[in-house]
């Protein structure tokens, strides 16, 4: 598909038209942070966004989604997608999603995340402020960001819009797009390289031989315990994971204590009672009783068991476990070194 | 309700929902020990259970939640299927209330269970451990369904104290029967009890086993490791050993995460595994 152009005077305008058109979600400032949230006006749009707080997994994997409404006896499935417009995605989440995706498709396809993931048009955008904490541009180098309908990239007085689906396409007519120059297409892939040159942080190795020193390093007890022995068990790298999808659920009643429904909530293989069971007379066995062994379970997560599967590690270098965890445990470029060293 | 998007796409409207269970109906509850409840049920909607011994349901109850199981009785036995419920958590004691009549909602049957074409034609060796008799009991009922199928048939079970023990119509016969080469044990006796005294191990000293035998385990974690000791000495190879491994689980479709052992689902790779293939997993057992 071409590639198209608009300038920065008519990007307002546009913006404008797509929030009138449909729900509009897309990087905003809170506070000193970021997060997607749902644009009420072209100014909330912040392309300028280094990292969000959350990764845009969220809008289709809510914190807490009701998957099943019952009221007695009766009950239903309750999957009700919106039509949306998710814009202004770094490619590292846009990967993190094509992820995601894969893995609420295989197997047994789990319509309450894809009906949402489905109706949404998805936009990516070049990152024009780097993470403190980003990796990104040296991990997993072997997967390419897909599954977004168009790429926005921020050039000289303007951006590039490359669509890539035809509902990406079907964006052009929200806004006053011309034909973009080879200059111009070429300037944007610039951008979008150089950008890749420039995180604070880096992955010395290649996924194939990380992942091959940190399988080899499993029964390494010693080693597992050493990197937790400072982990609260909070779970917050999992949380901010834009491809940690764990989930709890439970079932919430309503104040009439007869109707409610069975909801599904985030939830973190870092907590302690994650990999627990019940043996009744108050006995416990959990499955993960160390420290060290739920933070070998993430970090094999991320480096080692999916990368068949995804083409490459669970991980996409956003940097946002670094920055959450309360004891900066959680990253991986340290851990991986800490790994490959031992 | 529709799943229609706004957008006018009925994405997944063809698909069923992952999460919607079947109504079944209590057809009769005992109450073989103090927590324990044994349910025999049908579908509500009068259509068969299929399943295959091994395999896991997700027991369910509106305003409760729902809790992994497996099946107590063999799919041979058409009408009606079986489960039992240990009564330790807030879904599995409000379950323990429910009444003949009652309903309960199930997922199921998920997972894979035991693979009989390893089985048949084989001596085949059952070790339970307490509550591990449930699920094996479905495998056991299926091998005294279609004897001929199989050769030599030997079970071990192993219980805390006899007041513990399960299914007692079933060990009434069990001790009886020719079908079986019955052996049981109780970790702590009793005034009245006559029999065996001692961990689940001991009965290995009561009869010869062949290297040839394929055994199947289900029973506490604790129990795999001494079992499969005795098992290698006696010269059976792990991948014909197969282990009914109990996780926690919350949505029983590879999602959720609970149930990984390293980068295996119980609940979609098992609960049933041969343990040649989880022996390397320190998370197994």
């Amino acid at each position: 598909m071409s590639a198209h152009f608009i300038k920065e005077s008519d990007f307002k305008a546009f913006v404008s038209a797509l929030i009138k058109a449909k729900p509009v979600y897309g990087p905003t400032a809170k506070r000193s942070k970021f997060v997607f949230s749902r644009l009420e006006s072209p100014e909330q749009l912040r392309l300028d966004y280094d990292v969000t707080l959350l990764p845009p997994k969220k809008l289709f994997f809510p914190t807490s989604q009701d998957l099943v409404r019952f009221d007695g006896d009766k009950f239903e499935a309750c999957v009700q997608p919106e039509e949306k417009i998710l814009f202004g995605v770094h490619f590292y989440d846009v990967k993190a999603l094509d992820m995601t995706d894969l893995l609420f498709r295989e197997k047994n396809p789990d319509w309450n995340y894809l009906a949402h993931r489905e109706c949404t048009t998805l936009v990516a955008s070049s990152i024009q402020a780097v993470a403190p904490r980003a990796f990104w541009g040296s991990v997993g180098r072997e997967v390419q960001p897909k599954g977004h309908d168009a790429f926005l990239t921020k050039i000289q007085g303007g951006f590039v819009y490359e669509p890539r689906t035809p509902k990406g396409e079907a964006l052009l007519k929200h806004g006053a797009f011309g034909k973009a120059s080879d200059e111009q297409v070429a300037e944007a892939r610039k951008a979008n390289d150089d950008i890749k040159k420039r995180c604070p942080q880096e992955l010395k190795k290649p996924s194939a031989s990380i992942a091959r020193k940190v399988r080899a390093a499993f029964d390494d007890e010693t080693l597992w315990d050493k990197l937790a022995e400072d982990c609260f068990s909070c779970g917050s790298c999992n949380t901010v994971c834009p491809t940690c999808y764990c989930f709890d659920v439970q079932d919430v009643w309503n104040v009439d204590q007869k109707s409610g429904a069975r909801t599904r909530t985030w939830d973190a293989c870092l907590t302690r009672e994650f990999a627990e069971v019940s043996l009744g007379a108050g006995a416990h066995e959990n499955f993960r009783e160390s420290r060290g062994e739920r933070f070998r379970h993430r970090i094999m997560r991320k480096a080692v068991y999916l990368n068949e599967k995804l083409g490459g590690p669970a991980c996409v270098g956003c940097g946002r476990c670094s920055s959450a965890c309360t004891s900066d445990i959680a990253d991986p470029v340290r851990v991986i070194e800490q790994i490959v060293k031992a | 309700m529709d799943s229609t998007c706004t957008c006018g796409e009925k994405h997944g409207k063809t698909q069923s929902n992952l999460f919607l269970p079947k109504e079944a109906k209590i057809v009769r509850v005992e109450a073989p020990t103090e927590n324990e409840r044994h349910f025999t049920l049908k579908l509500a909607d009068g259509s068969p259970m299929e399943f295959e011994p091994g395999q896991i349901l997700e027991v369910g109850l509106f305003g409760f939640g729902e809790i992994p199981l497996g099946f107590a009785s063999s799919p041979t036995r058409k009408n009606t299927f079986d489960i039992v419920i240990r009564g330790v958590g807030r879904v599995s004691k409000a379950l323990n209330a429910l009444k003949k009549g009652d309903s309960l909602f199930l997922r199921g049957p998920l997972g894979k269970g035991f693979d009989l074409s390893k089985l048949r034609g084989r001596d085949v060796l059952i070790i339970a451990g307490g509550i591990g008799l449930c699920p094996t009991r479905s495998l056991i009922q299926y091998i005294l369904d279609r004897r001929s199928e199989f050769k030599r048939f030997i079970l071990f079970y192993g219980s805390r104290d006899p007041k513990q023990q399960l299914f007692l119509e079933d060990l009434a016969e069990w001790r009886k029967s020719k079908d079986v080469e019955y052996h049981e044990t109780v970790d702590k006796g009793d005034p009245s009890w006559k029999g065996n005294v001692g961990v689940i191990t001991r009965l290995f000293g009561k009869t010869n086993i062949d290297p040839g035998t394929r055994a199947a385990l289900c029973g506490p974690p604790i129990m795999f490791k001494f079992v499969i000791a005795e098992l290698d000495k006696l010269g059976i190879p792990r991948e014909n050993v197969f282990v009914d491994l109990e996780r926690r689980m919350k949505c029983g479709v590879g999602k959720c995460g609970h149930c990984q052992i390293n980068d295996k689902y119980v609940c979609t790779d098992g609960p049933v595994f041969s343990f040649a293939e989880i022996q390397g997993l320190e998370e197994a057992v």
